[in-house]
C-alpha cells in the first residue's frame, strides 16, 4: 500500500490555494491507484474550519499548530516533515510548487534519501515519474525516480480535478515539537506583501509589454488594461533591463514562467527567451506593429498595429463591454 | 573569509539548441556562464572588495572545451578557479543530487576540514532548470541556505537577505556559514576590462578530481522537442478581438 503525504502550506493562518489543489490532485492519483491513502502535514497555527468542504477525499492531517511554526523556518519545517514522513512510514511526499517548497524539498530529498521529481506526473499513477520543460521551454524532458521514497513538486499548470463534495478529514494535533530551536537560522525577519494586483506568476490574465511600449510611462496603458481585467502586468527582459519595470514582473528564461488563461503580448517581438516563459499559457494575444515579428508564431490571435493606438481603443471598448455585464 | 562560488556552463540564451536522434545536439550551441551564476559570482567579488582577506574560489564541472567560462570568472575577480572532474566519467547535468554531491566533495577536498564561510550559487541553471542543487549542497554540508536572493547586506555576524515569494518579499536573517543562491536583480554583473581578461589568461585553472560511486536519484528517461508554433489568426480590429475573447473564448 502507498502512503502519500501532502505538505499544506499556510501564510498568516491561511492555507494556500496551491496546497489545496495539490491535495486534491494527490487524492485523484490515489483514487486511480486504488491502493493508496492520503495524509497531510500542516505546519503553523491554523483554524482548520477553513478547510471544511474544500479538501477532497478522506484522510488524516497532522497539525503542528504551535506558534513556532507560524512563520517559515527552514530547519523546523524540514525536520517536522521528515519526522512525520518517517514516523508514518510514508512512500511519497507531495508539494505544490512554491518558493518555500523549492527550498525545503531538495533538503528533504537528501535527508530522507528520496528521489525528488519536479513537474507534472506522467501516466496514470505516480510510479511513472514526471515531465517538465527544460532548455527554456524548447524541450519536454521525462524523469524517472531510482529510489523508493519519492518527493514530488507538482507543477501548478496541471488541471485540478473537480470533486463533487469535500471529504472526511480527520485532524490530529501534534505534540509540541521536541526541537525547540528558537535561534535556528535562517529566520524570516519580516514579510513585505505586495499590494493590489495579483502576482504575475499566479494571475489568470497577464498583460505583458516589451520594447514597443516605448518607456516606463507606456506601461500605464497596460496597468489600466490589467486593472479592468483583474490581471497582472508582466514585462519582457528588454523592458526590465531598461529599468521600466521591476524584475519581479519579468517573464521568460531569466524571469518567471507563467500559465495564465489569457496572455497579452504588447509590443513584444517574441525572442526565444521570452517565449520560454509562456509555453503553458492558454490563449495568447499578440499586438505588434511588425507583422513579421516572431511573437505572432506563438500567438493564437494577432492584431497588427501600434500599441499606443490599439490599447487605448481596446481599453475604451472593454470599459463599455464591462458596463453592460 | 573563504567564499566558494559554483558555476556551470549552459547554452547561450540566443542559441537554438538542436535535436538529433532522440538527444540534444550541442554542436551549434555557443556555451556561456550560466546567467544566474554571474550574479552569484558578482556578489562574491563585491564581498571580497568590502572585506579584506576574503578569497573567492570558483568551482565548475565545465568540460575542457568550455574552459573560457572559468577564465571569465577569473577576469570578473575570482582569486582561484577550479575545474572539477569526476574520475568515473563526465557527470550528466540532469540529476541534481549527483551534481550537489560531487560539488560538496570538490569543495571539501579543496578546503579540507575548514569549510568556506559562504557558498554562492546561481538560483538554477538555464538548461535543466531544476533549482535543486543549492539547497541539496547546503543539506550535505549541514549549512543553512536561502534560495533566490535579490538583495544582501552584511550586518555584523549575520547577513540580511531578501527573496521573492508569491506576492511579496521575505526578509531573512542568516548566519555564517550558509549557501546562498542568486536571483536576477541581486546585482549588475560587471563588464570585464581587457586588462582583467589579459590578467586572467596568466592565471592557472586548477584541476581537481573527485570520486563518485553513488547512483543518481533521478534519471532522464526521454527528451523531445516542443513545437511552440501556433497558427495565428489575425484579427482586423479591436472590436473583433474583444468579440472573440468574450464570446468565442469566454475569457472576459
Amino acid at each position: 500500500m502507498n502512503k502519500f503525504l501532502v505538505f499544506l502550506e499556510q501564510r498568516e493562518g491561511i492555507v494556500k490555494q496551491s496546497s489545496i489543489s495539490a491535495w486534491n490532485r494527490v487524492q485523484e492519483l490515489a483514487a486511480l491507484d486504488g491502493n493508496s491513502v492520503v495524509s497531510g502535514i500542516l505546519a503553523g497555527p491554523v483554524d482548520t474550519l477553513q478547510l471544511d468542504g474544500v479538501l477532497a477525499g478522506d484522510g488524516v492531517i497532522y497539525h503542528a499548530g504551535e506558534d513556532g511554526f507560524g512563520v517559515y523556518n527552514q530547519e523546523k519545517y524540514t525536520r517536522v516533515v521528515a519526522d512525520t514522513f518517517k514516523r508514518e512510514a510514508c512512500t511519497a511526499l507531495f508539494f505544490a510548487d512554491t518558493a518555500l517548497s523549492r527550498e525545503i524539498a531538495p533538503r528533504l530529498s537528501v535527508r530522507i534519501q528520496a528521489s525528488l521529481l519536479s513537474g507534472s506526473t506522467t501516466g496514470k499513477g505516480v510510479a511513472d515519474g514526471v515531465s517538465r520543460r527544460v532548455y527554456s521551454g524548447s524541450f519536454l524532458a521525462s524523469f524517472v525516480p531510482t529510489r523508493q521514497p519519492r518527493i514530488y513538486i507538482l507543477s501548478s499548470s496541471a488541471p485540478v480535478p473537480a470533486f463533487p463534495d469535500g471529504g472526511r478529514i480527520h485532524f490530529i494535533d501534534m505534540e509540541p515539537q521536541q526541537c525547540s530551536v528558537e535561534d535556528f537560522f535562517p529566520v524570516v525577519r519580516n514579510i513585505i506583501m505586495g499590494e493590489g494586483p495579483p502576482d504575475v506568476a499566479e494571475a489568470r490574465i497577464v498583460v505583458a509589454g516589451g520594447r514597443g511600449m516605448g518607456g516606463a510611462e507606456g506601461f500605464a496603458l497596460l496597468e489600466q488594461l490589467a486593472l479592468l481585467l483583474g490581471g497582472a502586468v508582466g514585462a519582457s527582459r528588454t523592458a526590465v533591463d531598461a529599468g521600466w519595470r521591476p524584475h519581479s514582473e519579468q517573464i521568460g528564461q531569466t524571469g518567471k514562467t507563467v500559465a495564465p488563461a489569457l496572455y497579452f503580448a504588447c509590443g513584444i517581438s517574441g525572442a526565444v527567451q521570452h517565449l520560454a516563459g509562456i509555453g503553458s499559457a492558454g490563449v495568447v494575444v499578440a499586438i505588434n506593429s511588425d507583422r513579421d515579428a516572431p511573437v505572432f508564431d506563438a500567438a493564437d490571435y494577432g492584431l497588427v498595429g501600434d500599441v499606443h493606438i490599439v490599447l487605448p481603443k481596446l481599453i475604451d471598448l472593454l470599459k463599455e463591454f464591462l458596463k453592460k455585464q | 573569509m573563504n567564499i566558494a562560488v559554483c558555476v556551470c556552463s549552459v547554452p547561450d540564451t540566443a542559441s537554438v539548441v538542436g535535436y538529433l536522434d532522440g538527444a540534444i545536439d550541442y554542436s551549434r550551441v555557443n556555451v556561456v556562464m550560466n546567467p544566474y551564476d554571474e550574479y552569484a559570482l558578482e556578489e562574491a567579488v563585491r564581498f571580497k572588495e568590502c572585506i579584506e582577506g576574503t578569497m573567492v574560489t570558483v568551482f565548475s564541472f565545465t568540460p575542457d572545451s568550455a574552459k573560457e567560462v572559468l577564465r571569465k570568472a577569473l577576469a570578473m575577480g575570482a582569486d582561484r578557479a577550479v575545474r572539477v572532474r569526476c574520475s568515473e566519467g563526465e557527470l550528466h547535468p540532469s540529476d541534481p543530487f549527483l551534481t550537489a554531491l560531487s560539488l560538496s566533495r570538490a569543495i571539501s577536498g579543496f578546503y579540507g576540514a575548514l569549510l568556506p564561510d559562504l557558498v554562492f550559487c546561481g538560483k538554477q541553471s538555464t538548461d535543466f532548470q531544476s533549482a535543486q542543487v543549492p539547497s541539496m549542497l547546503a543539506e550535505l554540508f549541514g549549512m543553512a541556505s536561502v534560495s533566490g536572493i535579490t538583495s544582501l547586506h552584511a550586518s555584523g555576524d549575520f547577513l540580511r537577505v531578501e527573496r521573492e515569494i508569491e506576492g511579496g518579499i521575505e526578509a531573512i536573517d542568516v548566519t555564517f556559514p550558509a549557501v546562498l543562491s542568486a536571483e536576477k536583480g541581486l546585482n549588475e554583473p560587471r563588464n570585464t576590462s581587457i586588462r582583467a581578461v589579459m590578467d586572467a589568461r596568466k592565471k592557472t585553472v586548477e584541476l581537481l578530481e573527485v570520486s563518485l560511486h553513488e547512483e543518481p536519484f533521478v534519471v532522464l528517461s526521454g527528451i523531445v522537442p516542443l513545437e511552440r508554433k501556433k497558427i495565428c489568426c489575425f484579427v482586423p480590429d479591436e472590436h473583433e478581438l474583444l468579440r472573440i475573447l468574450s464570446h468565442d473564448c469566454n475569457l472576459l
